[in-house]
Order: C-alpha cells, then sequence, then structure tokens
C-alpha cells in the first residue's frame, strides 16, 4: 500500500509535470488570479467610495462573483467571425496562455527536489531560461489582434508590438543584475545569498523598480493598460472574441504578471528565506511549504499591482515609451551597474 | 472682434516633482484603501430616511376637499384630473349632486407640488415615500379609493435600515444611520 503512495506521489510530484501544472503552474496560477482579481476589483472599490462585488455571497465580500463570472464565460457562445484567419484567431489566445505559463517550468521554488529528482545541467541557468521563455508571449497577443481582421485589433496589436520595445529589455537587464553579485544565473544562489531581510530589493532597488514598472508595462496593468484600452479601442487585440477564450485571453495577461511577479519574488525578496530547507528533507517540507512562502511572496506582489489601478489614470503610448526608453532604461542599466560593483567587492 | 486663438501650454514636470506628484497619489489611494468611506446605499437592506417636507407622493383627505379644481388647474404635467360622478346629497334628501374629486396618474406626475401648494383647504398632502413599486403601467393611474391612501416604501415595510446622507466637514459625504425618533447616529 505505502509502495503506491509513494508510487503516486513520485508521479505526481515528477517536477516538469507538477510545476508546470499544479504548482506555481496553472491550477496555483489559476487560483490565484482569481483571488487576485477579486481583489483588484475590490481594493479599487474601496478606495472609490464604492462597495464593489458584494451581492453573489455578502459574507465572502462577494469572492464568488468571480466564479459566477468563470461559468458565464464558459457557457457563452465562442463566435468566429467569417472575415478572420480561422487558424491564427483560435490557436493564438490558447498558445498565449501556455508561453504565458512556460516560465513555472523553469524555475526552482526550493533547492531540493523531491524524490530525488535532479535538474538536468542546463537547468544551472534557469534565471537565463526563465527570462528568455517570459519573452515569447508578446508575438502571440500581436497574433491575435492581427489574425483577427478588425481596426481596433489592429491598433491594439501595433501598441502591443511598441511596449513590448519598451519593457523587455528593460525586465531581462532588471533581473540580471540579481545575478551579477552571485556570479551565477541559477535562482537558488540568487536566493541563497539573500537572508531574509538582507533582500536584493533593498541593496539594488533602482533594478527593483525597473522589474516592477517593467511588469507593469508588460502585463498592461495600470498605469501602462495601453493596448486593450477600453474607451479607445475597445478590448485591443481581444476585440473580436467573445466566450470562454475571451476570458483565456484576459487570464493570460494575469498569468504573465503572475510569472513575473514569481520572478521578482525569487529575485529581489528572498524567495522561500524564512525557510532554509536541507538536502535531505521529506516532500512537504523541503519542497511544499517553501513553495507556499514563495507564492504568498509573488501574491503579495501581485496584489500591489493591482492596488495600482485604483489610483492611476491611463499614460498615452508616447509618455509609457518616453518613460520606458529615458528613465526606465539608465535606472536599469544604473542598478546593473550596482550588481556588477556587488558582484566585484564580494557583498554578497 | 472675433476670438483669438491661444495656444495652450502642455504642463511639464520636472523629474523630481513627478516623483513627488506619484507619491501623493499613492498616499491618497492608501488613505482610502485603509479607511474606507464608502457611500453605497444597500438599497433593500437600507433606505434613505426622508425628511418631513420632501416632495414625495401625495395623499387626498377626501373630507377636506372642497372640490375647487385648483389642483387639476394648476397641474403643469396634466396628471392630475377631476372625476365626476352623481351621488345622493346630504343636505337635500331624495335630491342628487354632481361630485367632483381629483385623482393623479403617476405616468404623468412630476412631483413638483404645485397642486399642494395650491390648494386652499390642505385636501392634499406629501408623503415622505418616493420608492413605491408598480406592477404595470395601469396601476400607476390612481383611482379614488387609491389615491387616499398613504403609499408605503417596500424598504421601510421589509425592515431595512434607515439611513441618511449627511455632508461631514473633513470625510465629505457620510451615511449615518437614522435613530427611531429622526436623529442621526
Amino acid at each position: 500500500m505505502s509502495g503506491v503512495i509513494t508510487w503516486l506521489g513520485e508521479w505526481f510530484f515528477w517536477p516538469p509535470f507538477f510545476q508546470l501544472v499544479i504548482a506555481p503552474g496553472l491550477v496555483a496560477a489559476l487560483v490565484i488570479v482569481i483571488f487576485i482579481l477579486w481583489f483588484e476589483r475590490k481594493a479599487a472599490a474601496r478606495v472609490q467610495m464604492r462597495v464593489g462585488p458584494y451581492n453573489v455571497s455578502p459574507r465572502l465580500g462577494g469572492a464568488l462573483q468571480l466564479i459566477a463570472d468563470l461559468v458565464r464565460y464558459s457557457f457563452q457562445e465562442f463566435i468566429v467571425p467569417f472575415t478572420v484567419d480561422r487558424a491564427a484567431f483560435i490557436t493564438a489566445p490558447l498558445l498565449l496562455l501556455l508561453a504565458s505559463m512556460l516560465p513555472m517550468a523553469v524555475i526552482p521554488v526550493s533547492p531540493v527536489l523531491p524524490y530525488s529528482y535532479t535538474w538536468p545541467n542546463i537547468m544551472k541557468y534557469n534565471l537565463l531560461l526563465a527570462l528568455a521563455l517570459t519573452t515569447l508571449s508578446p508575438i502571440f497577443t500581436v497574433a491575435a489582434g492581427w489574425a483577427s481582421n478588425n481596426k481596433f485589433s489592429l491598433i491594439g496589436a501595433a501598441r502591443e508590438s511598441f511596449m513590448v520595445t519598451a519593457y523587455e529589455l528593460i525586465f531581462v537587464l532588471a533581473l540580471l543584475s540579481t545575478a551579477a553579485p552571485v556570479h551565477s544565473y541559477d535562482f537558488v544562489k540568487i536566493v541563497e545569498a539573500q537572508s531574509t531581510w538582507k533582500l536584493m530589493a533593498l541593496l539594488n532597488p533602482p533594478a527593483f523598480l525597473a522589474a516592477f514598472i517593467a511588469t507593469l508595462l508588460s502585463t498592461s496593468g495600470f498605469p501602462f493598460e495601453i493596448p486593450e484600452s477600453e474607451h479607445e479601442v475597445v478590448a485591443g487585440p481581444f476585440t473580436e472574441y467573445s466566450g470562454l477564450v475571451y476570458g483565456v485571453e484576459m487570464g493570460a495577461a494575469y498569468i504573465k504578471r503572475y510569472a513575473m511577479s514569481v520572478l521578482m519574488a525569487l529575485a529581489f525578496f528572498s524567495g522561500w528565506k524564512p525557510l532554509d530547507p536541507q538536502p535531505g528533507a521529506g516532500v512537504w517540507s523541503g519542497y511544499v511549504a517553501p513553495l507556499v512562502v514563495v507564492l504568498i511572496k509573488a501574491t503579495i506582489i501581485m496584489a500591489v499591482i493591482s492596488f495600482l489601478r485604483a489610483v492611476y489614470g491611463r499614460y498615452r503610448l508616447d509618455q509609457a515609451l518616453h518613460l520606458a526608453w529615458k528613465i526606465l532604461l539608465p535606472l536599469a542599466l544604473l542598478g546593473y551597474a550596482i550588481g556588477l560593483v556587488y558582484g566585484y567587492l564580494g557583498v554578497l | 472682434m472675433p476670438a483669438v486663438p491661444s495656444r495652450r501650454r502642455v504642463p511639464s514636470y520636472g523629474f523630481l516633482s513627478a516623483i513627488k506628484g506619484n507619491l501623493e497619489a499613492l498616499t491618497v489611494g492608501l488613505k482610502y484603501f485603509l479607511n474606507p468611506n464608502r457611500s453605497t446605499l444597500h438599497y433593500p437592506r437600507e433606505y434613505i430616511k426622508l425628511r418631513p417636507g420632501y416632495r414625495g407622493y401625495i395623499v387626498l383627505n377626501k373630507a377636506k376637499c372642497i372640490m375647487c379644481e385648483s389642483c387639476a388647474r394648476i397641474c403643469p404635467a396634466a396628471a392630475m384630473k377631476m372625476v365626476r360622478f352623481q351621488a345622493p346629497d346630504p343636505k337635500r334628501p331624495g335630491k342628487m349632486k354632481l361630485y367632483k374629486y381629483p385623482v393623479i396618474n403617476y405616468q404623468r406626475c412630476i412631483f413638483c407640488g404645485l397642486c399642494v401648494d395650491v390648494c386652499p383647504t390642505e385636501a392634499l398632502r406629501h408623503v415622505p415615500a418616493h420608492d413605491v413599486v408598480y406592477m404595470n403601467l395601469a396601476e400607476m393611474e390612481l383611482g379614488l379609493e387609491a389615491f387616499q391612501q398613504e403609499p408605503r416604501s417596500p424598504a421601510e415595510e421589509e425592515g431595512g435600515i434607515p439611513v441618511r446622507y449627511i455632508f461631514d466637514p473633513e470625510k465629505g459625504l457620510v451615511k449615518v444611520r437614522v435613530s427611531e425618533g429622526g436623529g442621526e447616529q
């Protein structure tokens, strides 16, 4: 009997499956994204003297409203217009969701893997792999807008492609500046170099600020909700979509925000750090507990990002590009220089 | 003299003042996030306790009416009409008399209150209620009997909490609960 449980556990915790599908991948991402959507609406309502979702479940503060919305999206008809490029129109949102999720597969959430699994040798470069995978998803947003064959979608796709030029370099530079002090591209080394209060975000604030604002830029969080700004271009690249696929597209931006938040929690907020799992620890204390700590930190970062929706208006495209190229890029370079100095002096 | 077109200058901010403005905006948002001042009225569970002088629904006191038709004449929306009917005259036994009383059509009424103002005997009065529900349009044309009954607010009948909005010099518009006597808490 125990042999069966061990066999099931080994199968369940096999990292390529567990990390991509259960946590920090699909299942955990859906739960956290639903919580964050609820929090975003409630936070904006509190600031704007409203109540927000309430009547669906008054005792839970309207938390089930998001489930109700999900059910509604699921049962809506998915309309494919005659004028669209059919194959690209249908596959782009699904690939967008998958590409947003992919960085989850390569990041370590604990220094030890369960059941004596080991990462392949290439995973010493997991920071580079995760960064490379975060840059995959915008092409599918552009493809969805292009395939829709609609002027709002085209404008939204063009805006998205402008935004890609703005944030990608900044995010990559900002995260690389955490790799320089520890002389390694391994998240495990980066997290182990920090401690509970000796955070990379406090040691290197320019890099953290640049990464944070780059996350806002890349996931169309306020004040940079430019590609799908509702007042100007209906829903941007997602104008022609309906039903569950529209929900998938809208969720994909949040899942990308979640993935980038996990990366920031690891690189700047010392990952699993209050815990210190040693090699040989069990599955729960050595793998699941650090994972939960990382997810809590990522959720807090996402909540701060969501809170900004209540405060800010929207920048124009040229203002966002101005901010990115003239302020954030020097800031990210400054952060990288600080990281190089730390690495040269051997501070961490 | 033709209007002189002037070029509006786009306000530009320095780097530090932009940072200061962002921090101020975040502070204001955080202040409201931690200490929200919600002004939403949860309607069926709460209702606004109206003050006595409120121009709400209109009720006829038939005993006071002297059939002068002033209300029907002054009504700007022609919502008020007189109904006429023959009935035995109490002063002259065996004779019939022409009675006429006002009735109201709430499809047309604009709640201006002119009929109440013009009534010489105060036979018409306002009731502090404005959220009466009608199931169809025909119900909104009140007959003589319905016009004499005082309409009740459904939220009040179902035990909603009476609230009132008052102006607080520090917090702005604030929702307060009204006690039984009409005082604000």
